[in-house]
C-alpha cells in the first residue's frame, strides 16, 4: 500500500538528490532555505530523515570527525530506489493534481 | 575582552547545548549536535556571536517541542541464542526502549510504588494484627473460658466456677484465672498508677512464658496473706529501675505498701489479654471468700487444652460441667453453658472487621494502579506498532517481541517494588501514627522482610500483568499492514476498546472508594452529631488513686476526697467539681443488678443489670446531665442518712412502666445490701461508647455505697479545661501528697477518642479515593487524548465539512461520559454488593444514602468532566488544512 510521502519529506527527498554524495544534516538545511525561502530548523530535518530512514527509503553513511563539529561525526544521506520511487509516485500524483489549473495556481 | 568572555562567545551556549544533546535520542544524537555545533561556528563568523547564540537557543528550543518518531535500533535482533544470552539482550534492548521514553517510564513507576507502598503498608499494619500468631508457644491451644448469658454473649466467671472448670482435665492442660489491676506504683518522688493484672499461680505456665530473672508465682503465694509479690514487665524494669538486674528479691512499692519481686518477664513477652500491663501479682482467692462466690462474676478465665482435646468435645464436656453446676446452685447460675475462645480469635475480633476493610480498600488502590499502569504501556505499545512490525520484518519473532515487552515489565517491576518498598516504610509510620488505639500489636508493626517479600510479589504481579496485557493486544491484533502506515492509519479500529474497559474498571474502583469514604464520612459525621447526654466544654476528667496503709480506713479516704474536692473548689475559675466511680466514655464499666423491693425474682441472678455510678454531690451538675424529676444528691445524703438511688429515664420506664419510679425502693448489687429509695430521675447518658444503646443507669451517693480508693474528679471551669489542668494538679498534690493522677483529658477529648477508630478508617478511605480518583482521571485523560490524536484526521474533515467546534467538543466529551459512566454503573452496583465489608464501621447510613450517592456521582462526574476538558479543547481547535495534510 503507497501512504505517498508528507510534503518536507518530499522537500528533504530531493535536497539529498540536489547535494549527491554531500547530502548531511546542515548542508540539506541550506538546501531547502536557498531553494524555498523556508526559515527550517536542523531538528525538523533530522526528524524528517529519520522517518524515511524507518521507511527504508533512505541508506546513510558515516563521514569523518571535524574539529568544526566538536570532534562529532557526519552522517550523509543518499536516497535508495524505494525513496526514488516512492518520490516520483508523489510528485506524479501532484503533477496529475494540477494538470489544467494553471491559471488559478500561477504555476510556472 | 577577557578570556572567559571569549571563550563563551565562540562557544554555543552550554546550557542549550546540554539541553538538545538531552532531547535528541541516541543513534542521531552526535550526527545531529555535530552539525548545530558546525551550524553555529558558521554563523557566527558571517553574523556574530550573539546572532549564532540566539540562532542555536530556537534550535534548541524547536528540538525540546518536537515530536521524536520511535526509533528503532537497528540491527535489534541478533540470532536467538542461549537463553541466558538472550535473557540479558531482552533485558538490554529493553532498558534501552524504557529509557527512550523517561517521562512514561517514570509515570508508570510511580503509578505502581504507589499502589505498592499504599498496600504494604496497610498489610503491615494488618499482618501483626490479624495474621501472626500470638507470641506464645503453641498458642493454637490457648482459649479463654466464658460463662455464656441466655442471649449468647460471653461474661467473666466467678471464682468457684472458675476452680470447678479448671477440675475438667479431659479438656484443660492448665488454667489461670486474671482480673483487672490497677495498683500505683512509688518510687522516691513519683507514685503513678500502672496497669496490672492479679492472676492465679499458674498464669504464666499456662502461656508458656518464663521470666528473665527470678520465677513466675508459687502456689504458697497465691493465698491472701501471703501474696506481697510480684512479676515485673520489662518496660516497667527498664523505665522505672533502670534496668536493675539485681531487683530480684528485693521489695518495691505498690500501692503504699511493700511487694517483693519474684520475676521480671523478658522483653519479647507481650500481654494480649490485658494490653498493657506491667505488673502481675497473685489474685490469692479461695472459694471461702465472700468476693469468690459463683455469682460474682468479675474474673476471666484462661486455659491451655489438652493436646489431644478437640473444640467440639471439649465445649460439650464444659456445658455438662456447667450444667451440673446449675443444677447444684439454681440460684447462682442464670446462663446457657460456657464459650470458649481462641486467644488469637479474642485478639483480633474488636478490629478484624475494620482491618480488612482497609485491606480490601488498599488492594481497589493497588489494583486500580495496575489498570493504569496497564493502559500507559498499551498506549505506548500503540504507538510503537510501526516499530514493532519492522522488528518482526527483520526477522525478530513474536515471542521475541512478548519477551522483550515482559523484560520492560519486569525491570518496571523491580524498580516500583524498590519504591514501593521504600514508600512503605514512610506510610507504615503514618498509619501507625494515624491509628486508634484499639488495633492489636500496634507496637509490633514494621516493614520487615515479610512485608517486602509482599511489596516484591506485588509488585511483579502488577508490573507483568501490566506489561502482558499490552503484548497480548499486540500479538492478538497481528502486525500486518502496519509496517508502512505507522500506528496513526488506524483510524477508528478497535484498539482502543480495552484501552476503554480498563478506564472503565479504573473508574469503578474508584467508585467503590469514593463510596466507602463518603458512607464512612456520613457515618462520623452523624457519630459526632450524636449528643452523649452530657456536657463536654470547659470540662476535664482525671482519675485519681489513694494508695498506702494511711488509707485503709474508709474515714480516711472519706476525708481525703472531701478535702481534695475542696481545694479545687477553692481554684478560681473553677464553676464546681465532683468525683465519681466512674464517667461516660471513660473506659470503665461498672455494672450491679438492680433488686425491686417488691418484685423480688425467684433467681436474683437474672435480675436486671444497671451502669451503677457511686457519685459525690454536684457530680450531675458539673456533667450536665439534666434532671427530670425529683430531686439531685445532696450534702444531707449522709452516711449514716436514708439510703437513696436516682435512675436514669432507660433505668425508671423499664423497672417502672407506670411512671412511677419516685418513691419505689430497690437493692442495687449482692444480697445484703439496703433497700435505696428512688429520689430522681436524670438523663441518659452514652457510657461505652457514641454508637452504643442507652443503657439503664443508677447513680448513688459514693458516702453511702462505701468509699473507694480509686474516683474519677471531673472539674468544670470558666476557661478552658485544658488550661486549668496544671492548677487543679497543683491544689491536689498539695492536699494529698501521694495521689497518683492518671487519664488526664478534657471530656472533649474523651469524645473524640471515641470516634477514634471511625476517623482513622475515615482517613485512610479519603486519602484512596483521592489517589483512585486521580489515577482514574489520568487514565480517562490518556486514552480521550490518544483517541484525538488518531482521529485528527477524521477531525480535520469534519470540520471542513462545516460541523461546529461544539459538536466535536462534544464528541469528546460524551466519549469520556461513556466510559465514566459505565465505569459509574459498575461501580455502584460493587458498591452495593460489598457494603457489608465495612459495616461495622458505619453507623446511620447505607450503600443506598442518597447523600451518598450523590457524592458519589457527582465527584466522579467532576473528575471525569475535568479529565475530558483538556482533549476535547485540543480537538475542537484542530485546524483542518494541518490535520488533512497529515505529514
Amino acid at each position: 500500500m503507497n501512504h505517498g510521502l508528507g510534503e518536507f519529506e518530499q522537500l528533504v527527498l530531493l535536497a539529498l538528490m540536489r547535494l549527491g554524495p554531500e547530502a548531511y544534516g546542515v548542508a540539506i538545511r541550506d538546501e531547502i532555505e536557498q531553494q524555498t525561502g523556508r526559515s527550517v530548523t536542523v531538528g525538523a530535518v533530522y526528524t524528517t530523515l529519520l522517518r524515511l530512514e524507518d521507511k527504508r527509503l533512505v541508506a546513510t553513511r558515516l563521514g569523518d570527525p571535524t574539529p568544526q563539529r566538536g570532534g562529532r561525526r557526519k552522517k550523509y544521506y543518499r536516497p535508495l530506489a524505494a525513496g526514488r520511487r516512492e518520490l516520483t509516485a508523489s510528485l506524479n500524483a501532484l503533477r496529475s493534481m494540477t494538470r489544467g489549473l494553471t491559471p488559478g495556481l500561477e504555476l510556472p | 575582552m577577557s578570556t572567559d568572555q571569549d571563550l563563551r562567545s565562540v562557544n554555543p551556549p552550554w546550557l542549550a547545548l546540554r539541553l538538545s544533546s538531552w532531547r535528541v535520542p541516541e543513534p542521531d544524537r552526535e550526527y545531529l549536535i555535530g552539525d548545530l555545533i558546525e551550524s553555529f561556528h558558521e554563523r557566527r563568523v558571517r553574523y556574530g556571536a550573539t546572532s549564532a547564540r540566539r540562532w542555536f537557543w530556537r534550535e534548541t528550543l524547536n528540538l525540546l517541542t518536537a515530536r521524536w518518531p520511535e526509533t528503532p535500533n537497528l540491527p535489534v535482533d541478533p540470532p536467538a541464542e542461549a537463553s541466558m544470552d538472550s535473557l540479558l539482550q531482552s533485558l538490554r534492548v529493553a532498558l534501552r526502549s524504557l529509557g527512550r521514553a523517561p517521562a512514561l517510564t517514570a509515570l508508570v513507576v510511580a503509578t505502581l510504588a504507589l499502589g505498592v507502598g499504599a498496600t504494604t503498608s496497610v498489610y503491615s499494619v494488618a499482618r501483626a494484627a490479624l495474621f501472626a500468631a500470638p507470641p506464645y508457644p503453641r498458642s493454637d491451644r490457648l482459649a479463654l473460658v466464658w460463662e455464656r448469658d441466655k442471649d449468647g454473649s460471653e461474661s467473666n466467671l466467678g471464682y468457684a466456677t472458675f476452680e470447678d472448670l479448671s477440675r475438667e482435665e479431659r479438656v484443660f492442660e492448665s488454667t489461670a484465672a486474671m482480673s483487672y489491676w490497677f495498683p500505683t506504683l512509688s518510687d522516691g518522688s513519683e507514685t503513678t498508677r500502672i496497669a496490672g493484672q492479679r492472676v492465679t499461680w499458674r498464669f504464666f505456665d499456662v502461656l508458656g512464658v518464663k521470666p528473665m530473672l527470678g520465677r513466675g508465682f508459687m502456689p504458697e503465694e497465691d493465698r491472701l496473706g501471703a501474696d506481697r509479690v510480684v512479676v515485673l514487665g520489662h518496660n516497667v524494669w527498664k523505665s522505672r529501675f533502670g534496668s536493675d538486674s539485681g531487683i530480684v528479691g528485693r521489695d518495691i512499692t505498690v500501692n503504699g505498701v511493700a511487694y517483693r519481686v519474684e520475676g521480671v518477664l523478658p522483653p519479647a513477652f507481650e500481654s494480649l489479654l490485658a494490653p498493657g500491663t506491667e505488673l502481675w501479682a497473685p489474685l490469692a482467692y479461695d472459694a471461702s471468700l465472700r468476693w469468690a462466690c459463683r455469682s460474682c462474676r468479675h474474673l476471666r478465665m484462661v486455659a491451655r487444652l489438652r493436646p489431644d482435646a478437640n473444640p467440639v468435645t471439649a465445649g460439650q464436656l464444659l456445658d455438662a460441667t456447667y450444667g451440673r453446676l446449675k443444677g447444684q446452685f439454681p440460684n447462682e447460675y442464670a446462663g446457657a453453658g460456657t464459650v470458649l475462645t481462641p486467644v488469637h480469635e479474642f485478639v483480633v475480633r474488636g478490629t478484624r472487621q475494620a482491618l480488612i476493610a482497609l485491606l480490601a480498600a488498599v488492594g481497589l488502590v493497588a489494583l486500580i494502579a495496575c489498570f493504569n499502569a496497564a493502559n500507559l504501556l498499551l498506549g505506548r505499545a500503540l504507538r510503537r506498532e510501526s516499530e514493532f512490525a519492522l522488528r518482526v520484518a527483520l526477522g525478530a519473532s513474536y515471542r521475541r517481541l512478548a519477551a522483550l515487552l515482559l523484560s520492560e515489565g519486569l525491570i518496571i517491576a523491580i524498580a516500583a517494588a524498590a519504591i514501593g518498598s521504600a514508600l512503605a516504610v514512610i506510610g507504615v509510620d503514618v498509619v501507625v501514627r494515624l491509628a486508634p488505639m484499639g488495633v492489636p500489636r500496634l507496637d509490633q508493626v514494621r516493614v520487615d522482610s515479610g512485608a517486602l517479600m509482599f511489596a516484591a510479589g506485588l509488585a511483579m504481579f502488577t508490573g507483568l500483568a501490566a506489561s502482558v496485557l499490552p503484548a497480548l493486544a499486540l500479538l492478538r491484533g497481528g502486525l500486518e499492514g502496519s509496517i508502512r502506515g505507522g500506528a496513526r492509519s488506524l483510524v477508528g479500529s478497535g484498539r482502543h476498546r480495552l484501552r476503554g474497559a480498563l478506564v472503565a474498571a479504573e473508574v469503578a474502583l474508584a467508585v467503590m472508594l469514593v463510596s466507602g469514604a463518603s458512607l464512612l464520612f456520613g457515618s462520623v459525621s452523624r457519630l459526632l452529631a450524636v449528643d452523649g447526654g452530657f456536657a463536654t466544654g470547659n470540662r476535664l476528667s482525671m482519675e485519681l488513686d489513694l494508695s498506702g496503709p494511711r488509707f485503709n480506713d474508709s474515714g480516711a479516704v472519706a476525708e481525703t476526697w472531701r478535702a481534695a474536692l475542696e481545694s479545687v473548689h477553692a481554684i478560681p475559675g473553677v464553676r464546681s467539681a465532683a468525683l465519681a466511680s466512674q464517667i461516660p466514655l471513660g473506659g470503665n464499666v461498672d455494672m450491679y443488678g438492680l433488686h425491686l423491693e417488691d418484685r423480688a425474682g425467684a433467681n436474683p441472678a437474672e435480675d436486671p443489670y444497671a451502669l451503677r455510678y457511686a457519685v459525690t454531690p454536684r457530680y450531675l451538675e458539673t456533667m450536665g446531665i439534666p434532671l427530670r424529676s425529683g430531686r439531685h444528691i445532696t450534702d444531707d445524703d449522709r452516711e449514716r442518712a436514708p439510703p437513696v438511688v436516682l435512675l436514669n429515664e432507660v433505668a425508671a420506664n423499664r423497672l417502672f412502666p407506670g411512671g412511677n419510679a419516685i418513691g419505689r425502693r430497690l437493692q442495687v448489687g449482692g444480697g445484703d445490701g439496703p433497700q435505696r429509695t428512688v429520689v430522681g430521675i436524670v438523663g441518659n447518658t452514652l457510657h461505652r461508647a457514641l454508637d452504643r444503646e442507652r443503657e439503664m443507669q443508677v447513680y448513688v451517693p459514693a458516702v453511702q455505697w462505701g468509699e473507694e480508693g480509686g474516683m474519677t474528679l471531673v472539674v468544670h471551669s470558666d476557661v478552658a479545661a485544658s488550661s486549668a489542668i496544671p492548677a487543679v494538679r497543683r491544689a491536689l498534690r498539695d492536699v494529698v501528697p501521694g495521689v497518683a493522677i492518671s487519664k488526664v483529658a478534657t471530656l472533649e477529648r474523651l469524645m473524640d477518642l471515641s470516634t477514634a477508630d471511625r476517623r482513622f478508617a475515615l482517613a485512610l478511605f479519603a486519602g484512596f479515593a483521592v489517589v483512585a480518583l486521580v489515577l482514574a482521571a489520568a487514565g480517562l485523560f490518556g486514552v480521550l487524548s490518544a483517541t484525538v490524536v488518531e482521529r485528527t484526521r477524521e477531525i480535520g474533515v469534519r470540520t471542513a465539512l462545516g460541523a461546529q467546534r461544539g459538536r466535536i467538543l462534544a464528541m469528546v466529551v460524551r466519549q469520556g461520559m461513556v466510559l465514566a459512566g459505565t465505569g459509574l454503573a459498575v461501580g455502584l452496583f460493587a458498591t452495593w454488593g460489598s457494603t457489608r465489608i465495612i459495616s461495622t464501621l458505619l453507623f446511620g447510613v447505607g450503600a443506598s444514602d442518597p447523600v451518598v450517592l450523590a457524592v458519589v456521582v457527582t465527584s466522579l462526574g467532576a473528575v471525569a468532566l475535568v479529565a475530558s476538558a483538556l482533549p476535547a479543547w485540543r480537538a475542537s481547535r484542530v485546524d483542518p488544512m494541518i490535520a488533512l495534510r497529515d505529514s
